[in-house]
């Protein structure tokens, strides 16, 4: 299966692990690392929901499967005593039954109503957990949460990164399978025409809600890993940015392919930390929302396609200069 | 009567509370009638009509209500500009595209504002501030009355300039077939800029009535206001601006009455809710025909 | 490719043995001892939706860290005298910028002292960074008690500069017990013993839920003959509270509570006075008193409440006044604005940050969390208990002495303006009903 990528892809992902499990050696500065961490949990979370975009249903509130995650793997691993590296995952189950509930309301709802539809579920999510579920979430206030490496433990932040970091690998590779299965070509065939998919025997219900149960199950491990990394989880994590930040990673690095909510993130915190260094404050968001607005129009398909939309552009330079001295213009 | 005047008077707030949802969903819907286009951004042009207003009774201290067509005037020519820049280009490219690019705009408008105005709340005193006139067992502000007059009157200007005016006619020819529309020689591109124009005009009255009725506003303010329109144009049907109007209507007294009975926590879920169990039982929403 | 995981999988558990026997070494070195210059960092919300309030504290602790150097800075132990440098860190109002802000101040900028934080929510998800690395941190804006009270983690580094909820719900409904209740029955002729019927209207959220559960325990602690006749929330940065307030008018309260940001605060005074008539005495958190709620609310201010420690309009008289003038005049030079309450609190912990230092004569930070245990500093601009700053052994908050203004129509500024009713020491007029003031039920 590995010999069909391209050789160059091969070399840039080999590269790409191991400048990620060089990072700690290469600084002493533990912000790069805890910096680091958030990212690698933004690529998880970005990568939810590009696949749940792969099947052509693009949710507005993705936030709330990160929260459930984070609450449902909190609340197991405080009541249980389990460690979180167990509870991830059942936070992230209890993610993916939900998903598949609103998964069923969405399954019949057009693009923007399904924008809508998500969107208002990560309000009424919110609202659930301070008003009727506060009891148990501890409402406004929040919960402290057991932390995924004990700080107890020596080197526990870089046992940490590492934690982490194997489970983003292990979660782009069960991505990458995926969209290569039947399943990922059904969910594309959805996105392009789903009538079309229908004629050709797929159903495209069943393969929406598959698709529903995956995305919130990898958003619960990335919302259940963030705050087993902070320590600490209060309704916020259902806000609005929270929902909103996943997508524009992924139009930025490229919707619809493995690396481009990788791309997208790395060189999205790199620019938001940069821009915060130069001491802007609202102008750093001014400056996202252009890039943003200037990456739909101008590069459609994220950065992942810059490379060859710069060979496409300097061959027809080529052209260009060629032609030039015969028309004589 | 004691208990019967409280449901007055909530269904009374109700009733205000809806004339803002109105024009912002009428807006939002004149512009998904002809480009089937969905702004998510639309309550930042809200907020940008507030902040117009603002700043001109700031600078002037005009009648705000005066300020109102001023206000109105320059979003027509903020989102002329918008249209051409940011939704014209594309056009056609895929209606997921306009939810991302809507994002973007927020955060360029938000805190761009923030930039400009600063992020701090800001408040508008109305000249008519403090008068209060009965109606039936209810003694209402003078500015309420106003605001529901000024609301029915841009509707029934709107109605008018949609079906007695050359352009009128062709944005609605535009939006019932835009390939017909192209082929008996309408400009589309200029009735896109137009209708787009003239529903971030609607957007800024919207954004100028909450500001003078009393209510704090800062950059943030039209997030929320925005996606509940949209809520309600799913709710009335895309594109029908009667079910606009009804479903504004019905969103202001569901949230009122929310508030009164759950608390007022519930006050932003309680429009989703509503919505959620629409779209389960019609996906095309309760007056929608047609998908879009 | 299965294997290929493995191999990664197998890499990744060596890397981090091996990195963290360095990172040890690493950690066992003493930070630079060699600075020229006192670090203070500062957390505070530049961006989103506190950023309002955290601007004006980061604006603050730099008038501190001027006033500071221009005295000639700190002087330590060893006879260096070293300047401040205040470092900022913008915490997103949200908990992973929070947490990104207070680890590049501690392991990049390393400073030797936090002051800051605003959010308690994004603040108690910091926490356990600060706890971590045992920096000293002066919390000066999160009103929350559970930042210095939760037990599941070591909390000693932070000290907690600022009242909580708990503070100004028990003083607010003690004014309430002592002198509204005194009033209102005077007024009525009503017998003393007059059950008094108080409204509460409360953000929802972890700051207004604190403030109403703060009212309802000292009204059972103290066993206060206060009932709470209505109980209305609504969520935060609400600006319409028509429907909330129709209900508490419906419940004849004598009068109302509001745990709200001024922003919500004004509003809902002018709201409850213009639009719902409910003509009673309305009673605000401390953090309303700034000069935008005078504006937002006008002339419908006047005979509110508004329990306070730092002021735009009155200061208690004394040095107080005078040091509180200078802040201000000193902040208005450099910004062109005026300082909020919030502002006032981290000024005084860029203060409390350096006072602490030079006492402990090191920047040694457990040598500084000691020093700060049993601290006693004269107070700097806000009036303090026995006018001291020092903090508490069980929880380490240090005490405010507050106040109780009440607000009086100013014809030349066109709005109202505070004048000090309580407590009897720091007052300088009585508290009045307004004439138009409706009681809730006669009997």
């Amino acid at each position: 299966m590995l010999s069909n990528i391209p050789l160059s892809l091969r070399y840039a992902t080999a590269l790409a692990v191991i400048a990620a499990v060089a990072l700690p050696f290469l600084t002493d500065n533990m912000f790069i690392v805890n910096l680091a961490v958030l990212m690698l949990i933004a690529i998880i979370f970005a990568s939810a929901w590009n696949l749940l975009a792969c099947s052509g249903q693009g949710s507005l509130g993705h936030a709330a499967f990160f929260g459930i995650g984070a609450y449902a793997s909190t609340l197991v691993a405080v009541s249980l005593g389990i460690t979180p590296f167990i509870t991830i995952f059942i936070g992230a189950g209890v993610a993916a039954v939900i998903g598949i509930l609103i998964g069923l309301t969405c399954v019949r709802l057009k693009e923007w109503f399904l924008a809508m539809v998500t969107f208002g579920f990560a309000i009424i999510v919110q609202t659930l957990v301070v008003s009727v579920l506060a009891p148990m979430t501890g409402g406004w206030d929040g919960i402290p949460s057991p932390r995924l490496v004990s700080p107890a433990i020596p080197g526990y932040q870089l046992i940490e990164y590492y934690a982490i970091l194997l489970i983003t690998i292990a979660t782009i590779i069960a991505i990458w399978y995926i969209m290569r299965s039947k399943a990922g070509l059904a969910f594309l065939a959805i996105r392009e025409n789903e009538t079309e998919a229908r004629a050709a025997g797929i159903d495209p219900v069943r393969y929406r809600l598959l698709a529903f149960a995956i995305s919130a199950f990898i958003a619960g491990i990335a919302g259940a890993l963030q705050i087993h990394h902070i320590g600490y989880i209060t309704p916020e994590l259902f806000g609005v940015d929270n929902s909103f930040w996943p997508i524009t990673y992924v139009i930025l690095g490229g919707l619809g392919t493995i690396a481009g909510p990788i791309i997208g993130t790395v060189a999205l915190t790199v620019i938001w930390e940069g821009l915060k260094e130069t001491g802007m404050t609202f102008a750093r968001y001014v400056i996202i929302g252009i890039i943003l607005i200037l990456t739909i129009i101008f590069l459609p398909k994220g950065l992942v396609s810059l490379p060859e939309r710069l060979v496409e552009w300097m061959a027809r330079k080529k052209r260009k200069m060629e032609t030039h001295p015969l028309t004589g213009k | 009567m004691e208990d019967l005047s409280i449901i007055l008077q909530i269904l009374f707030w109700g009733l205000y509370a809806g004339c803002i949802y109105i024009l912002l969903a009428t807006g939002l819907n004149l512009i998904f009638g002809v480009m089937k286009v969905v702004n998510f951004a639309h309550g930042e042009f809200l907020m940008v009509g507030a902040y117009i207003t603002f700043t001109v009774f700031l600078f002037t201290g005009f009648n705000p209500y005066v300020i109102l067509l001023l206000s109105m005037l320059a979003l027509v020519g903020i989102g002329a500009i918008v249209e051409r820049l940011c939704f014209r280009p594309i056009l056609g490219t895929g209606k997921l595209n306009e939810i991302f690019l809507s994002i973007g705009l927020i955060y360029i408008f938000q805190n761009g504002a923030a930039m400009i105005w600063g992020d701090a709340w800001q408040s508008v005193k109305s000249p008519y501030d403090g008068i209060s006139v009965p109606v039936g067992p209810l003694s209402v502000p003078l500015d309420y009355i106003i605001i529901m007059v000024v609301t029915a009157l841009i509707l029934c200007g709107l109605y008018l300039f949609l079906k007695k005016t050359t352009i009128g006619m062709q944005m609605q020819a535009t939006s019932q077939n835009r390939k017909g529309a192209m082929l008996v020689g309408i400009n589309v591109e200029r009735i896109d800029i137009i209708s787009f124009g003239l529903g971030c005009a609607l957007a800024a009255a919207a954004g100028t009535l909450w500001v003078v009725s009393g209510q704090v506003f800062n950059p943030y303010m039209g997030a929320i206001p925005a996606v509940k329109a949209f809520a309600i144009i799913i709710l009335g049907g895309l594109g029908s601006i009667p079910g606009a109007i009804i479903g504004g209507l019905l969103m202001g007294l569901a949230e009122n009455g929310a508030a009164f009975l759950l608390g007022g926590i519930w006050k932003d879920a309680v429009s989703f809710i509503v919505l959620i169990v629409v779209l389960v039982i019609r996906p095309t929403g309760l007056f929608g025909g047609k998908e879009g | 490719m299965k294997y290929s995981v493995f191999i990664i999988a197998a890499l990744l558990i060596a890397a981090a043995c091996i990195a963290g026997c360095t990172q040890q070494q690493a950690s066992t070195q003493s930070p630079a001892a060699s600075q020229d210059t006192i670090k203070v960092g500062v957390i505070a919300s530049l961006t989103g939706p506190a950023s309002n309030v955290g601007t004006n504290m980061w604006q603050s602790a730099q008038v501190a860290g001027e006033k500071i150097n221009a005295a000639g800075g700190v002087t330590l132990k060893d006879g260096t005298t070293k300047q401040v440098k205040l470092i900022v860190g913008d915490d997103e109002s949200t908990q992973a910028g929070g947490q990104k802000a207070a680890t590049k101040l501690i392991t990049d900028d390393k400073v030797d002292i936090l002051v800051g934080g605003y959010s308690s929510a994004v603040t108690s998800a910091y926490e356990q960074t600060i706890a971590e690395y045992k920096v000293p941190y002066i919390v000066t804006g999160a009103s929350s008690p559970i930042i210095t009270h939760r037990t599941d983690i070591d909390t000693s580094y932070v000290f907690h500069h600022c009242p909580t909820t708990d503070t100004y719900g028990e003083y607010t409904t003690q004014f309430i017990d002592e002198v509204v209740r005194a009033a209102v029955n005077k007024k009525l002729g009503a017998p003393s013993d007059r059950p008094f019927r108080l409204a509460v209207l409360y953000q929802d959220t972890a700051f207004g839920k604190g403030v109403q559960t703060a009212v309802d325990n000292t009204i059972k602690t103290k066993n206060l003959n206060i009932v709470l006749v209505s109980q209305q929330s609504f969520k935060m940065g609400e600006s319409d509270f028509r429907t909330q307030l129709t209900a508490i008018k419906a419940a004849k309260p004598d009068a109302v509570y509001i745990g709200a940001f001024p922003n919500e605060g004004a509003p809902a005074i002018v709201q409850a006075r213009r639009d719902i008539g409910l003509n009673t005495i309305f009673l605000n958190v401390e953090n309303n008193d700034n000069a935008q709620f005078y504006k937002d609310v006008g002339q419908y201010g006047e005979g509110a409440v508004i329990e306070s420690r730092f002021s735009p309009y009155t200061a208690p008289a004394g040095a107080v006044a005078a040091a509180q003038d200078e802040f201000k005049q000193a902040y208005f030079k450099k910004f062109g604005t005026y300082p909020d309450m919030m502002g006032a609190s981290t000024y005084e912990g860029v203060f409390i940050a350096a006072e602490a230092i030079k006492q402990a004569g090191t920047t040694d930070k457990a040598t500084v969390r000691q020093t700060l245990t049993t601290m006693k500093m004269p107070q700097v601009i806000e009036a303090m208990k026995d006018s001291t700053i020092s903090f508490s052994s069980g929880f380490r908050e240090s005490s405010f002495d507050l106040w109780m203004e009440q607000l009086y129509p100013d014809a030349a500024a066109g709005e109202t303006r505070p004048k000090i009713v309580w407590p009897d020491n720091l007052k300088t007029t009585e508290f009045v009903l307004p004439s138009w003031y409706e009681a809730g039920s006669s009997a």
